[in-house]
């Protein structure tokens, strides 16, 4: 098909002009440090396959984590660099970390979501919802099939809990009353837009829905599943998560900022800073983990192995970043530069640790 | 045109370590078909700009991120077709919202025909269309670069060229 489309050559120039802006401003990294990456990357590919092929493989797996990871980490996570409680899931269940690194094991639950105020823990565990004081004491439960990824919001006086169970989105009053299905939807957790109204974000299975649930007036659908949903926290933006394709959506569902990774790279996560509305992304790319600005594509924070979470503070001064390479946490702030690192995550929480909310200030 | 696929790697190289020039043989060699790619998605100059402005924007962001030994069309195409299947459907839903272009009169008239026949065609249609026929990807190309099964790609292409081939007859 031969053909020129209207205006190709002024929309070249006009292009040519911003994007030759963009990439005289972008911060390239340094030389040594890219003809170093093959260098690491034999090293740890060597490191592995030593320790699949030597009786003291354990020994090995450990020195490489140790080699990858900060080597002036915390031996625990003695506090918590910002104020607010931690909440994080593993094999073991759920546990609630406060400020001075004081942590209790709440039970053996799945998932778990802080109220909107940080007073109650929303759980689930085989089948069953369940609502949990800061003690672990359990307020109220509801038996629903295999329930997953409860999700919180609401007033001190009116709060509802969208969770998902039996392929249905269902929401359910913070007292435990009014349990009702939305929709058909998909295992991911929902995510409820900041602000008023009860608008709730949440995957089908073929897109992204946005719903408001009093009404069940749908007000938007995007083009993809997503794997995770996320608001910022003025509710402006919605973030649709996939590992080879994120978009943001605004209120009006135009895609006003998308990552595609090239091929043989991926996203593994990605989070909106509280107050500014700017999205961190990690980028897995060969045996390297960045974590970069959306925007600006700037990167904040890179490590060798594989990055797959991060989560904000609630002040969003902090970035924590989950580094299950190295076996350690990273907490990151931009301004002043400051990075802490804490060592054997899984010694103290369990296998498959995952930040599950850092909530309240 | 685009360049060979050496060329390519090493206009890539040079431009992650800062070469201006090389990115600039880049962005010009992958300027007119993402451009016409996203156009004949969208049926909208300005829109086309804007979704390949942002592909070339996407790519500054992830030039150091960039696996060299992977050819960087097809990445941007996907970027591009995306956007545009993502902005079609967004249209939809506010038909009211914005005008489609007349096509450039300078175009011969068979072309505009044709054109106008695609316009009416589902984004997801004319996107595998445009990748397959103007972009020159095989159907497998096309079914990963989109990330859809094979024989969903097949289909839309013969219900698409089914679809071409009633109306201009």
């Amino acid at each position: 098909m031969r053909f020129r489309a209207p205006g190709e050559h002024e929309a070249e120039e006009r292009t040519w002009a911003v994007v030759r802006r963009a990439y005289a401003e972008r911060e390239p990294v340094a030389w040594p440090r890219r003809h170093a990456r093959p260098l690491v990357a034999a090293a740890v590919v060597g490191a592995v396959i030593a320790a699949a092929l030597s009786p003291p493989g354990r020994s090995v797996v450990r020195s490489l984590r140790e080699s990858v990871g900060i080597e002036r980490a915390e031996p625990a996570l003695f506090s918590l660099p910002s104020p607010g409680q931690l909440l994080v899931t593993s094999r073991r269940g759920a546990w609630l970390v406060h400020r001075d690194g004081s942590k209790r094991l709440l039970g053996h639950y799945r998932d778990a979501s802080f109220s909107p105020h940080g007073l109650f823990v929303a759980a689930t565990r085989a089948n069953q919802l369940v609502v949990l004081d800061p003690k672990g004491g359990v307020r109220w439960t509801l038996a629903r099939p295999g329930p997953r990824f409860p999700a919180w919001t609401g007033s001190r006086t009116d709060t509802r809990i969208a969770y998902v169970a039996g392929g249905r989105l269902r929401v359910v009053a913070g007292d435990g009353t009014g349990d009702r299905v939305i929709g058909r939807a998909a295992p991911v957790a929902p995510a409820w837009r900041p602000g008023p109204g009860r608008v709730l974000a949440y995957s089908d299975g073929r897109q992204a829905v946005v719903v408001e649930t009093d009404s069940g007036a749908v007000l938007l659908r995007t083009a993809e599943p997503p794997a995770k949903l996320a608001w910022s926290d003025d509710g402006r933006l919605l973030l649709a998560f996939r590992p080879f394709g994120l978009r943001v959506y605004d209120r009006r569902g135009r895609v006003v900022l998308q990552d595609d990774p090239s091929d043989v790279t991926h996203d593994s996560d990605a989070a909106f800073a509280p107050g500014t509305g700017e999205l961190m992304v990690i980028r897995v790319h060969g045996l390297q983990s960045d974590v970069f600005a959306g925007r600006s594509g700037q990167t904040v924070y890179r490590g060798t192995g594989v990055f797959d979470q991060l989560a904000f503070s609630p002040n969003g001064r902090w970035l924590l970043v989950s580094w299950p390479t190295a076996n350690q946490w990273v907490f990151v702030r931009a301004k002043p530069r400051r990075i802490v690192g804490v060592a054997r995550i899984t010694q103290q929480f369990g296998r498959s640790a995952h930040i599950a909310d850092w909530c309240c200030a | 045109m685009a360049g060979s696929g050496r060329d390519e790697r090493a206009w890539v190289g040079r431009a992650q370590a800062g070469s201006a020039s090389d990115f600039e043989a880049l962005f010009r060699a992958h300027w007119g078909p993402a451009y016409r790619a996203a156009y004949l998605v969208v049926r909208d100059a300005a829109a086309a700009e804007d979704i390949a402005q942002e592909a070339f924007l996407a790519a500054v962001r992830a030039l150091d991120r960039f696996d060299r030994r992977r050819p960087f069309g097809p990445w941007l195409h996907r970027i591009v077709v995306n956007r545009a299947i993502d902005w079609s459907r967004a249209r939809a839903l506010r038909p009211e919202a914005e005008q489609v272009d007349a096509p450039a009169p300078e175009r011969p008239e068979h072309d505009d025909e044709l054109l106008r026949e695609l316009g009416r065609l589902s984004p997801e249609h004319r996107a595998v269309i445009v990748l397959r026929y103007l972009l020159d990807y095989t159907p497998g190309e096309i079914a990963e670069l989109l990330e859809l099964p094979r024989g969903t790609v097949n289909s839309r292409l013969r219900r698409g060229l089914d679809s071409l081939k009633e109306r201009l007859e």
